[in-house]
C-alpha cells in the first residue's frame, strides 16, 4: 500500500465540462471540496448551496466519481438581478478512484447544501498489522 | 427562478478581465465595504417592484449561528462555519481543504428606499434568502397623462 491515493482532481480548472451532456457547452462551477483519508477510506465534503437531493447526481463510472448538481433557489417573480457572485446554478466535479476503493459502498449524505461522501477502502486494501512471532 | 443567475458566462469573463485589470491598474472604485472578491458567503442581489432580494450561498452553516441584522442602511450577515476535518489522528491525511472555515461577515449597503421594518430571512439548503421590502413611495407607479 503506497502512501498516495488516486483520488485526485481530474479537472483543476474552475470550469469543468462533460462531453455526454445534452447541452455539451453548458458551463458549470467546480464546487470547493475537502478530502480526508483515514484507515477506513476517504471522506469527501463538497459545498453545493441550493442543491436538493433530487437535483444531485453522484455516480461512479469506469472508476471515475462524478458529482453533478443543480441549485434551485426560490425567488419571487419579476426578479431583476443586480449583482451576482454565483452566476451558474450548475455544479460539476469529477475524480478518479483507485482500485483500492469499494465503489459499491459509497455513502452520500446531503445536509444544508453540503455533500458528504464516504468512500470506503476494500477490506483487503485496508492497512493491517501483521503479528511477528518469535519462536 | 432562473433569473437568479445570468444565462451566460460572458459576464464572469468580463469580471475576470476586470479583476485582472484592477490588479494591474488599481481599478475602478467599488464599495469600500464590498471586501475582497470571492469572500464567503457569495452573494447574489436582485430586486422586484416590491422588494430587494439577497441570497447568500452559505452551505453547512448552523442556522442558529447565523446573524442577520440591519443598522443604518447596512445589512450584515455574519456567522461561523466549523471545520469538517476529523479529529487529528495518526493516520488521517488531508488531500484537499478548499472549503471556507471560520468566522465570516458580509456587509451590503442597502438603497435609501429599503424598509428595515419589512425584512424576512430564511435558511434552506445552505442558502440564506433575505427579503427586504421597499418603502411605498419608491414603488413604481404609472402616472396618468392629462
Amino acid at each position: 500500500m503506497n502512501d498516495t491515493t488516486k483520488l485526485a482532481r481530474k479537472d483543476d480548472t474552475t470550469v469543468a465540462r462533460r462531453d455526454d451532456e445534452q447541452s455539451p457547452r453548458r458551463i458549470t462551477l467546480a464546487p470547493p471540496v475537502d478530502v480526508f483519508e483515514d484507515s477506513q477510506g476517504v471522506t469527501l465534503w463538497a459545498d453545493l448551496p441550493g442543491v436538493t437531493k433530487d437535483r444531485l447526481d453522484v455516480k461512479v463510472h469506469d472508476g471515475n466519481l462524478y458529482i453533478e448538481a443543480e441549485a434551485v433557489v426560490p425567488t419571487p417573480a419579476g426578479l431583476r438581478l443586480q449583482h451576482a457572485e454565483i452566476r451558474q446554478p450548475h455544479f460539476a466535479r469529477a475524480f478518479s478512484l483507485g482500485a483500492d476503493f469499494d465503489a459499491s459502498k459509497i455513502d452520500a449524505n446531503l445536509k444544508n447544501g453540503v455533500l458528504k461522501l464516504t468512500i470506503p477502502r476494500r477490506d483487503e486494501a485496508r492497512p493491517r498489522r501483521i503479528e511477528v512471532r518469535t519462536n | 427562478m432562473s433569473d437568479l443567475y445570468f444565462g451566460t458566462d460572458l459576464f464572469s469573463e468580463f469580471d475576470r478581465l476586470q479583476q485582472q485589470m484592477a490588479s494591474l491598474f488599481g481599478g475602478f472604485p467599488s464599495s469600500i465595504r464590498s471586501g475582497r472578491s470571492g469572500a464567503f458567503p457569495q452573494v447574489n442581489i436582485g430586486s422586484t417592484d416590491d422588494s430587494i432580494e439577497i441570497v447568500a450561498f452559505a452551505p453547512g452553516v448552523d442556522p442558529a449561528s447565523l446573524d442577520v441584522s440591519i443598522d443604518k442602511g447596512l445589512l450584515t450577515i455574519s456567522g461561523e462555519r466549523g471545520s469538517a476535518q476529523p479529529e487529528a489522528g495518526d493516520d488521517t491525511r488531508t488531500y484537499a481543504q478548499e472549503r471556507f472555515v471560520g468566522a465570516f461577515r458580509r456587509v451590503i449597503e442597502l438603497p435609501q428606499h429599503a424598509d428595515p421594518d419589512k425584512v424576512t430571512a430564511q435558511y434552506t439548503n445552505g442558502c440564506l434568502t433575505v427579503s427586504i421590502g421597499k418603502r411605498e413611495t419608491s414603488k413604481p407607479r404609472a402616472i396618468t397623462v392629462q
